[in-house]
């Protein structure tokens, strides 16, 4: 093996020495809201596993700043990123004083950084890979269940983060479950009335420029501006139709927030279907209606298989973005993730901030690799291995 | 056979093609030539019901077109486009299959037919079948797509510059094929192009089509001797009128008796070849062989050159 500089490989071993050797990797707090005291991986860590960890991230280092093999690279950012997440638990039990259940240690800039440069590196070094989309999907749930196996091991229970959530498991469970259903259920209306809409816009041509002009408008209005206009028409439809009221549509909590990320999501999936219909083949369509295949026929079998990858990079974006927003949805009381992050701020306790940004980044990056391997597997293999 | 009477198309007061009568023979090659604009794609399209007309009525069999939903004709109709317009998704069987499988037949039959046709087409159905289009080089998927055209078992095939993005040898291997699998399932061929060289190799008779209307009619013989217009003329070009006479017919046509020395020329090739070779060769007779290898006389070069002169 020759000696030679990988270029990324520089700056994530830059981010590696600042992560380990100047920013600090634990932040001592007497309690929840007091500014914090930052404390060195030398100082966080009882004295032998301080070295162990300097030693490691040494060695992993060296392996990203010479040109070494992508196996060998992803084995290094999967044993970092094991050893920071095992030593950020163990700083936990060093710093907090025994019986002391308001002091906090959370993760400060140096673990951040250093999750950061680990994760940079495991995403390149997979890209490397090539690996099958399946087997991406499957990276996933390993990464999901490692990190499961220590949240259930206790390892992070002294964690400010975790005391936050110890604290109010119940909700955090309901507030979930409420994230994604508005996450997921905009999602799905937006596929329900945005495909069809897309089918119309790209059959109909003078409706295109139309709908699209509309639902960019729409999209260019702040989601808090948008909360404010729907309170004044879904208060009304909650007091004026029967049953509105009863299946919990009101002017404020989930029924504006869920409107709201069904208008964010139209603009993707109905653009995307429109520009994948535009793409399939001039000459596919004209044989299939040539050799007598019906309209419907043409669509279903032609058509729709054709554009769907470009379709499902729609709903990859919506999808993406419908998690993030729904943390907004908090605001007028629709609930989700967003309750702790705006929780978080009134109290200026950042680590509840987390309790809510965290899992939300979680989900989001899930669900993107996610879809980018069905992507994949729903897109004919001429675009993937062409050579000619 | 398909009956054109008096058939019309007008976008937006402009005839594309203007009041166009003709009879084409079934079992026949009938090309359709003229310059772009002319109206020939059109004129090919009404007949499958792509296009409807503005006037005028065409009859298959007797049968007007519209007597069945356009797509339900269509399925009866044979239909090649230029760049093969494959399905990229779907593998070389699943295409050919696409019509039979609209029509409801059983997977056994829809199985035999697509084998039968890959044979046909000289694509070994063990390799090719489950290949999809981009794997096929441009001449296999011309002929996956002339293939897929054919699964039905259409009386008609429509062609529209079928042989358009393919290079000049494997178009000339293309047209040679095409003819051997027309006089095989005698499938009434319309096509479309505007290489006149294309249309004097397949056609029994040329539709010379001008701004819309139908200016000539008939054998190549005819359109070489008798142009009805000058357009005509200048569509087959003053200079190539002998080699177009000679490009109608075969060696085999030719055949004087007697011998000659030299490597005999196969009885099927066009007497305009036979002449280029024995140009070439400096010879003035050719002995001529039948496709089992028997020589059956000669060809000369004074019988050509009677051939090519304008006939009195």
């Amino acid at each position: 093996m020759s000696l030679r500089l990988d270029k990324l490989g520089v700056v994530i071993a830059l981010l590696v020495a600042y992560g380990t050797l100047v920013a600090p990797f634990a932040t001592f707090r007497a309690n929840r809201i007091v500014p914090g005291e930052a404390k060195s991986i030398l100082a966080a860590l009882p004295v032998g596993a301080g070295v162990v960890l300097l030693g490691l991230m040494v060695v992993a280092a060296a392996i990203i700043l010479l040109k070494t093999p992508a196996l060998l690279r992803l084995a290094a950012a999967a044993v970092s990123l094991g050893a920071i997440a095992l030593f950020i638990g163990l700083t936990a039990t060093y710093l907090t004083p025994p019986e002391n259940t308001y002091a906090r240690v959370s993760p400060a800039s140096g673990f951040w950084v250093l999750l950061f440069a680990n994760a940079l590196l495991a995403a390149d070094s997979i890209t490397r890979l090539r690996p099958r989309p399946g087997v991406r999907v499957l990276l996933l749930l390993a990464t999901l269940a490692g990190a499961t196996a220590i949240l259930v091991s206790g390892l992070w229970d002294g964690l400010s983060i975790l005391k936050e959530y110890a604290g109010r498991a119940d909700v955090f469970w309901l507030e979930a479950g409420r994230h994604v259903a508005l996450a997921l259920g905009s999602l799905f209306a937006s596929v329900v009335v945005g495909l069809p809409l897309g089918i119309l816009c790209h059959r109909v041509e003078p409706l295109r420029a139309g709908v699209l002009n509309t639902l960019n408008l729409i999209q260019t209005i702040p989601s808090i501006a948008l909360f404010g206009i729907l309170i004044a028409p879904l208060g009304w439809i909650a007091v004026n139709v029967p049953g509105a009221a009863a299946i919990g549509i009101r002017g404020i909590g989930a029924a504006p927030a869920f409107v709201a990320l069904f208008l964010y999501s139209l603009l993707p999936v109905v653009a995307n279907t429109v520009v994948g219909l535009a793409g399939v083949p001039r000459e596919a369509n004209e044989a299939a209606r040539g050799i007598g295949m019906t309209d419907r026929q043409r669509l279903f079998g032609i058509e729709l298989p054709l554009a769907m990858p470009v379709i499902l990079t729609g709903i990859r974006i919506v999808l993406v973005q419908n998690i993030g927003l729904a943390t907004i949805a908090a605001l007028i009381g629709g609930g989700g993730f967003g309750v702790f992050v705006f929780q978080g701020i009134g109290q200026t306790a950042m680590d509840l901030v987390l309790l809510g940004a965290v899992p939300t980044v979680v989900l989001a990056f899930a669900a993107a690799i996610v879809l980018d391997a069905l992507i994949e597997m729903n897109t004919p293999s001429q675009n993937r291995g062409r050579t000619a | 056979m398909i009956e054109i009477d008096g058939i019309t198309k007008r976008y937006d007061g402009t005839a594309v093609v203007d009041n166009v009568t003709m009879t084409i023979a079934p079992r026949t090659v009938t090309v359709i030539v003229g310059t772009s604009g002319s109206g020939k794609t059109t004129l090919l399209r009404m007949i499958n019901r792509l296009v409807e007309p503005s006037a005028g009525a065409i009859r298959l069999d007797g049968d007007d077109n519209r007597s069945m939903p356009g797509y339900e004709l269509r399925r009866r109709i044979g239909y090649a486009i230029q760049g093969h317009g494959l399905f990229p998704h779907r593998t070389v069987a699943q295409n050919i299959a696409t019509v039979p499988v609209l029509l409801g037949w059983d997977k056994g039959r829809i199985d035999a037919k697509v084998r039968e046709l890959l044979a046909l087409f000289q694509l070994d159905p063990a390799i090719f079948a489950a290949r999809f289009p981009h794997e096929l080089s441009g001449g296999q998927q011309q002929r996956v797509g002339v293939a897929r055209a054919l699964a039905a078992e259409p009386k008609v095939l429509l062609m529209d510059e079928p042989f358009g993005a393919l290079d000049p040898i494997i178009r000339a291997k293309a047209q040679a094929d095409l003819l051997d699998i027309q006089r095989l399932l005698k499938t009434t061929i319309v096509l479309v192009t505007h290489d006149m060289d294309e249309a004097f190799h397949l056609a029994d008779k040329i539709a010379v089509m001008d701004k819309g209307e139908l200016v000539q009619y008939g054998t190549p013989a005819e359109l070489v001797t008798n142009p009805a217009t000058e357009f005509v003329q200048t569509l087959i070009g003053a200079s190539e009128r002998p080699f177009r006479l000679l490009s109608i017919e075969t060696a085999g046509q030719a055949v004087e008796p007697g011998t000659a020395d030299g490597q005999p020329v196969d009885a099927a090739t066009s007497q305009r070849d036979v002449l280029s070779e024995l140009l070439w060769t400096g010879r003035d007779a050719l002995p001529v062989a039948a496709a089992d290898g028997t020589l059956i006389g000669k060809v000369t070069l004074e019988g050509l050159a009677r051939r090519a002169a304008r006939p009195q």
